[in-house]
């Protein structure tokens, strides 16, 4: 065995020496022969020609004895390969026209497949991922609802679904540290938080139940990030303090490198490496106060518990909460969601609809590559009829064939993976800013094993028809014809079939690229309902210790919005709880003076707090009444302002200026009561979003929001602003961090990189698979001219006109591109559904678009058929009749 | 590996008054001419024929493939040496394995030639 082995690779990798102990052997195997025959008396000659007789054909031998030595198969390849190339370099335009147009669609699905790898197919980095869901509640208004803490309390006690259960809620501080202060983003978790993703510090270890009491929570779990760049890694960080919002917290733990953020809805940190700290959650209040909302939950399923059965129990257990706390706990649903599903399912179809667009420009490049190969397989008829009629068996000239295809596939695929590797890279930075896992999109082994499987694929797709085909040559008929060889009406068909089909793909990638451009350029010129050009925005974040009344708060940023204001360039400046098309979500339910609400919470709104400046920095139109004043402070009557949404839901077609609700249950006295002042115009929550919600604002001075953000509007470039904005606060608290500087430009941008991104990508696909087609319709047409080259010239000694022939060529063309064209639009009609939820504001059978697609491939066909139809009518009559 | 009949691909090249050899024979002739000690391809032949006192013959195109994968099987080896009119010339030499598979085959035609012996008298 390692002797046959040992004699196989010394034969195939020492080739040349054993050829030359071959040669040799044999020559001495003649000569001793020829001695021979000399002894017993003959001539040199005679005994030379003895030899050779019975020596018999010394290549034979030759080729006999490499058989034995095992090694033909591979050496019948390299032969293959050899013979392959120099037949790809004799055609070098072909060949390069060839291995671009693969290695670009090659290279595109590698890239797609990259992010649909790194995002979809990857494992979640926690042990037993699978059994990890996020937990919400559900109503008809509220979808997917962050729980109630003290709900909380009661399933995590209560559940046998669960191996363990968990809350978060987002709470970012500022760590004091040496010049500036620093804004963290954190988390405030309960206790087994970490168990339930299955990590563990790697110093310290995590909050024990002890550390939800209220007053126990002065502790801190640091990121791995964190603990490197702001306490230089040290090793004995665990029970030292640091001041976190000016107080003192002790470090209890620190997590390794690479523990992900699992994402979360309300107040949303996207998934990844994105936190910074966590704090024990402290359940503070009476635990009958079930109205408010904040915490996000999480648990990991026993094993073999479904998350249907999960869902049950969870349902059993609010239907039980609700017969506990009538009123706050009833009206609810539960929501069990896989982790996967909560993190990439709202990205899932958009990248199953880039892969499916992909995929589709690969096969157009297949028919492309057959269609050519097809061609070139009928003008090498005769090499081919001649290596059968001398004795090549089919399947060897299936075999070369089929090799060449896949040196041009492999090459393609080479050159495609460099490709990838820098298109994933500008794809990356091209993906909407909130995409989950982009961090993991790399060029890693399965893409590159993904890149191999498409190459060798797409190569024996494309080259196993032309490979059949040609074998099918007779070869008495090969080398008989005289005439250029001309193709069968079979391979006609075949071929033109290919073009239909790659026309048609092309087609339904067009009107996959106009309905993203349509929906892209609608969101772009959607009116937002805010002017979002030269303003500045920044969030900023007071600490309790230091702000600890509301006054304290109101006058911080009445101050810093009049100092800004006071800004040169500074056109107006307010502050606002939040911004728009953020993902903003707080919502509030109130009671309507006069009215009764039934169901209780159904006088339902967002709510927002701003300042006196927010509107006109935003400049969000005031449509009745007033803006707030500087009056709008406490002990003054209690004010809002209301979008129309809300004016229109609860009080449609009355003037709603002077109405009153209230947020209490029992309204007593006259300050339990909120008049409306203004009614602004609709701000929707995100630019693809059906419509506004009902939403009202509450005068910041006289409901006190630490957490703002601040926005100013300038005459020009808003980043000037920055310094400004800087300075003014820390000449008002210099320990305060400005956080997210960003033109409200970007955040705008940012809430569309999503369509964006699918239109980009989608069109890029749609214009390969154009000019791929292009290509195959041109090469189609130019070869049958080629062909009819004599026919054209006799009808034209025969009187035809120019034009006559012009038509003839372009009336072939079209036979080929209007089926293909009907096929194409009705594919795209009825592939419209996957792509509805994608887009926004035009129909999937948008009949415009339609009619420009149908446009645009009739234009590329007309151009790729023209220049062949020129030649043909250009047909000189005496050159066809001279070669006949 | 495929067997297959090494000279039937020369069949009418034989000469008159030679037989052509069985399936599977040659290799044991070429084992068994090389138990004395080593030997180059063309001795290998010429005392096949002057053994069987020239009723065998084998064909140059047969004897090399054969020797080749004698040598891959590792029943032979073979190495370069100077013969009898001082050329460099391939000896090859039975291994241990090679003289096994001798003693295995020569049994084996034993068997097979008394048992046809047999059915030839007997019937």
């Amino acid at each position: 065995m390692l002797n046959d082995l040992r004699y196989r690779v010394r034969a195939l990798f020492l080739r040349r020496a054993v050829e030359d102990e071959l040669e040799e052997e044999l020559r001495f195997h003649f000569d001793a022969e020829a001695e021979k025959h000399m002894r017993a008396g003959m001539t040199l000659e005679e005994a030379k020609r003895r030899a050779r007789m019975a020596f018999g054909g010394h290549e034979q031998i030759k080729e006999d004895c490499r058989e034995a030595r095992g090694t033909s198969v591979i050496e019948t390849t390299m032969e293959d390969v050899k013979y392959a190339l120099r037949q790809l370099v004799a055609n070098p335009t072909f060949s390069l026209v060839m291995v671009l147009t693969l290695a670009l669609s090659i290279g595109a699905n590698s890239a797609i497949f990259s992010v649909i790898n790194g995002v979809l197919l990857k494992k979640l980095p926690y042990p037993n991922a699978e059994r990890i869901t996020r937990i919400f509640l559900s109503s008809a208004d509220f979808p997917k609802f962050p729980l109630n803490p003290f709900d909380f309390l009661d399933f995590r006690a209560r559940n046998r679904s669960f191996e363990s259960m968990a809350a978060f809620t987002r709470g970012d501080v500022q760590l004091s540290s040496g010049s500036e202060p620093v804004h963290l983003d954190g988390f405030y978790v309960t206790s087994g938080y970490f168990r339930v993703l299955g990590l563990q510090p790697q110093l310290g270890r995590e909050f024990d139940f002890n550390a939800e009491i209220p007053g126990n929570g002065l502790q801190v779990i640091l990121s791995n990030r964190l603990w490197r760049t702001q306490f230089g890694a040290d090793p004995n960080i665990v029970g030292r303090k640091i001041t976190l919002n000016t107080q003192p917290y002790i470090v209890v733990g620190v997590m390794p490198a690479g523990t992900e953020h699992p994402g979360n809805n309300y107040h949303a940190v996207a998934y990844g490496d994105s936190v910074d700290v966590w704090r024990p959650f402290p359940f503070e209040g009476s635990s009958n106060n079930r109205g408010s909302h904040y915490m996000e939950g999480i648990g990991r399923l026993k094993a073999g518990v479904s998350v249907e059965q999960a869902r049950a129990e969870m349902n059993a257990m609010m239907a039980q909460l609700a017969r506990e706390h009538p009123g706050n706990d009833s009206g609810w649903t539960m929501l069990v969601v896989p982790l996967y599903s909560e993190i990439v399912g709202a990205r899932q179809r958009m990248l199953f609809v880039l892969l499916g667009a992909v995929g589709m420009v690969l096969l157009i490049a297949c028919a492309n590559t057959a269609n050519l190969l097809l061609a070139r397989a009928s003008a090498r008829q005769r090499e081919i009829a001649v290596r059968l009629a001398m004795g090549a068996p089919r399947l060897r000239v299936v075999r070369q064939l089929l090799t060449e295809s896949l040196i041009l596939s492999l090459t393609g695929g080479v050159l495609g993976l460099l490709l990838a590797f820098g298109g994933v890279r500008a794809l990356v930075t091209l993906l909407p800013t909130d995409f989950p896992r982009a961090h993991d999109i790399h060029v890693s082994w399965p893409v590159l094993v993904f890149t191999l499987l498409i190459s060798l694929l797409t190569g024996i797709l494309f080259g196993l028809a032309p490979a059949m085909q040609a074998s099918h040559t007779d070869p008495k008929q090969g080398l008989q014809g005289s005439r250029t060889t001309t193709a069968s009406r079979h391979q006609n068909r075949l071929r033109s079939t290919l073009v239909i089909a790659e026309v048609s793909m092309a087609c339904v990638l067009l009107v996959g690229a106009g309905l993203m451009l349509r929906t892209f350029l609608n969101l772009v010129h959607l009116d937002p309902g805010f002017h979002e050009e030269n303003v500045l925005t920044a969030s900023l974040s007071l600490p309790h210790v230091q702000y600890r009344t509301d006054d304290q708060t109101a006058q911080f940023y009445d101050n810093l919005t009049n100092s800004l204001n006071a800004l040169p360039g500074v056109e107006s400046a307010g502050a606002g709880s939040d911004l728009p098309w953020t993902g903003y979500d707080e919502n509030t339910g109130f009671g309507i003076e006069g009215k009764k609400a039934i169901p209780p919470d159904y006088f339902h709104a967002r709510y927002h707090m701003a300042t006196p400046g927010y509107f006109s920095a935003m400049e969000i139109p005031l449509l009745e009444g007033r803006f707030f004043t500087e009056a709008d402070r406490k002990g003054a009557r209690n004010v809002i302002i209301v979008n129309r949404a809300l004016a229109q839901r609860y009080w449609p077609g009355e003037n709603v200026i002077g109405k009153r609700i209230t947020g209490e249950d029992e309204p007593k006295k006259d300050s339990d009561w909120m008049t409306i002042v203004g009614v602004v115009g609709d701000v929707k929550d995100q630019p693809n979003s059906t419509g506004a919600e009902p939403a009202l604002w509450w005068s910041e001075f006289q409901v006190a929001q630490p957490d703002m953000s601040v926005v100013i509007r300038t005459r020009s470039d808003a980043r000037q602003a920055a310094d400004g904005l800087r300075a003014a606060v820390h000449k008002l608290d210099p320990a305060l961090a400005v956080a997210d500087v960003k033109l409200m430009n970007q955040v705008a941008d940012a809430s569309i990189s999503a369509p964006r991104f699918t239109f980009v990508m989608v069109s890029l696909f749609a214009g390969l698979a154009i000019v791929l087609a292009g290509i195959g319709t041109y090469g189609v047409i130019a070869y049958t001219v080629a062909q009819r080259t004599q026919e054209f010239g006799l009808r034209v000694a025969l009187g035809a006109q120019h034009g006559d022939l012009l038509r003839m060529v372009l009336m072939q063309s079209a036979r080929l591109v209007v089926p293909g064209m009907i096929v194409g639009l009705a594919l795209a009609l009825s592939m419209g559904r996957v792509m509805q939820a994608l887009l926004y504001g035009v129909s999937a059978a948008d009949p415009l678009i339609l009619a420009s697609v149908a446009f645009v491939v009739l234009v590329v066909a007309l151009i790729a058929s023209y220049v062949p139809a020129r030649r043909a009518a250009n047909a000189d009559p005496m050159i066809a009749l001279r070669s006949e | 590996m495929k067997s297959r009949t090494l000279l039937s691909k020369r069949k009418g090249n034989n000469l008159t008054g030679r037989i052509e050899l069985p399936q599977g024979t040659l290799d044991l002739l070429i084992l068994r001419t090389l138990l004395p000690g080593a030997q180059h391809g063309w001795a290998v032949s010429e005392r096949v024929q002057q053994v069987s006192s020239e009723v065998l013959s084998i064909q140059q195109g047969s004897l090399y493939p054969a020797l080749h994968r004698l040598e891959r099987r590792g029943w032979i080896k073979a190495k370069w040496g100077t013969s009898e009119n001082n050329r460099k010339a391939k000896f090859y030499e039975l291994t241990r394995s090679g003289k096994r598979q001798l003693e295995l085959e020569t049994e084996t035609w034993r068997k097979l030639t008394l048992a046809v012996e047999q059915v030839l008298e007997g019937a």
